[in-house]
């Protein structure tokens, strides 16, 4: 069944051409039209760096090892999954012209959202890499464990994804579902290990990495890229399981509430 | 020969619930858990079946608020039916000002965007970009975005995404209302031409000459219900009586 949807999005149809395409507009609709440029995309993750360096290492004196590097990847992730949920939440309200004249399934709209958005992190994720390898001192250099970021980016996406059809499902019968997701999205910006050094955060919060899958993805990536070892696989399937359920959970209410979005909004 | 199926309808109906107060927010919605809002149920299309085949042009008749315009949006798929079940054979082009435009993007990007809608590859929209672009009278404004046209620029782009691009099955809603007088005959020349040839096409019209010329079968509504569905000068009929009573 899989292989056959497949073909039909790569081959017959002109499914994965859309998708692509979609992809390209969005993105070039989000920095191409600023003065800055593409620039924005790789300015702004220096300076939330900037700020929170300035905080936690130079004045409450944290103390981690590389913290830029701790900071950078935790960040990217982070900014990836938040602008990726917050920014789609009115989704099905704002990319109304392209359901509402024809047959076109709505999960594509939100895939190439996303993929806008995966194209900004790969972005990041070199400049990650250039930092970590070149700027950053006392490292060692990046080893093939790096990797590992690939599927860590595919669980990262789908729980995206997911968390994506959710809110903007949910938008469609209540609209302060974007105020709401504001708040959680800041109380859940506390309750990741973004900036706290990892001990610290098992301590004060023990298994909670497994209750909060974006903390067990950023914990997993900093494994991948910066420890140089293998994912926490435990950790990694739980956050597999999470972006697993969260989909259909999602998917299922895309069927019930987001068919009904070019009437009810 | 066996004719091939385009649009299967079997059991069809959609109601609408429209509720005095909104209760669209989340506080709304858990304040008044016990309280659900008062709604009115409007029975827009009964339960109705049919077929329409590849290659049929259909006219759609009825009175204003009879259902028409919910119907093609059930047939089309861009509303959901409450029961029944719509089968549909091909990707659809629901029309009546033009097609879905964005005004965030430039007559280019929604040329590639709303022709990759309708089912074209990105090779097939190179080729008819020239003809899209000069059919739509905007060669000068291609590159500019389009919340900056007017509304009959927009309209002119969007009725010529529409007849040049097409889709398998078009539904067309009083299209012969876009722009101005000259490009009005200009839109009717086009259709009469091969535009529509090996289409499937639901043609929405209070223009009975536009009916009677195009449509081999039409169908009559009338509050909600599909009173006759057949030869064209019987439903025509139907229509006139209808409205002379």
């Amino acid at each position: 069944m899989i292989i056959a949807i497949l073909t039909d999005w790569f081959k017959r149809s002109n499914k994965s051409e859309r998708i692509w395409l979609l992809a390209k507009i969005e993105f070039k609709l989000r920095y191409y039209e600023n003065k800055l440029g593409l620039l924005w995309a790789l300015i702004k993750p220096l300076m939330d760096i900037a700020i929170y360096y300035v905080v936690f290492q130079t004045i409450m004196k944290q103390d981690i090892p590389a913290f830029a590097s701790y900071l950078f990847i935790g960040l990217i992730s982070w900014n990836f999954f938040v602008e990726s949920t917050t920014g789609t939440v009115q989704i099905l309200h704002t990319k109304k012209y392209l359901y509402e004249y024809s047959n076109m399934n709505k999960l594509e709209i939100y895939i190439s959202t996303l993929l806008s958005n995966s194209i900004g992190f790969c972005f990041n994720f070199i400049m990650f890499l250039l930092f970590y390898n070149l700027i950053e001192k006392g490292t060692h250099f990046s080893t093939l464990h790096t990797l590992w970021i690939l599927p860590l980016f595919v669980n990262l996406f789908m729980l995206a994804l997911a968390t994506s059809l959710i809110l903007s499902n949910i938008f469609v019968a209540a609209k302060d579902i974007t105020q709401v997701w504001q708040v959680f999205t800041s109380f859940l910006f506390f309750l990741s290990p973004i900036f706290y050094g990892l001990d610290r955060f098992k301590a004060s919060l023990p298994g909670f990495e497994y209750l909060n899958p974006i903390a067990g993805i950023i914990i997993n990536a900093r494994k991948a890229t910066m420890e140089g070892t293998n994912p926490d696989f435990k950790l990694f399937l739980f956050d597999f399981s999470y972006a697993i359920i969260f989909l259909m959970i999602g998917l299922f209410l895309l069927n019930k509430l987001g068919s009904k979005a070019a009437e009810k909004l | 020969m066996t004719k091939e199926l385009a649009i299967h309808a079997k059991g069809i109906s959609k109601t609408f619930h429209i509720s005095e107060d909104s209760h669209n927010t989340v506080k709304h919605r858990l304040f008044n858990l016990f309280n659900p809002p008062r709604s009115k149920r409007v029975e827009a299309i009964k339960t109705m079946d049919f077929d329409v085949y590849k290659g049929e042009c259909i006219g759609l008749l009825g009175r204003n608020g009879c259902g028409k315009s919910t119907l093609i949006r059930l047939l089309a798929g861009v509303f959901p039916v409450d029961k029944g079940q719509i089968k549909i054979h091909g990707n659809t082009l629901l029309m009546n000002l033009g097609v879905g435009m964005s005004h965030q993007l430039t007559a280019r990007e929604n040329i590639y965007v709303s022709s990759s809608v309708l089912g074209l590859k990105i090779k097939e929209i190179d080729k008819i970009f020239d003809q899209i672009v000069d059919f739509a009278e905007l060669r000068e404004f291609v590159d500019t975005k389009i919340k900056y046209f007017s509304s009959g620029m927009v309209a002119r782009l969007g009725f010529s995404i529409a007849v040049n691009a097409g889709a398998d099955i078009m539904f067309l809603d009083e299209i012969f209302a876009v722009g101005d007088m000259k490009f009005q005959e200009k839109a009717i020349k086009i259709f009469e031409s091969s535009w529509i040839e090996g289409k499937t096409v639901i043609l929405v019209s209070h223009s009975m000459d536009v009916i009677q010329k195009y449509c081999s079968r039409t169908a009559f509504m009338k509050n909600g219900s599909l009173i006759y569905f057949g030869d064209t000068a019987t439903a025509v009929q139907m229509y006139v009586e209808d409205n002379h009573k």
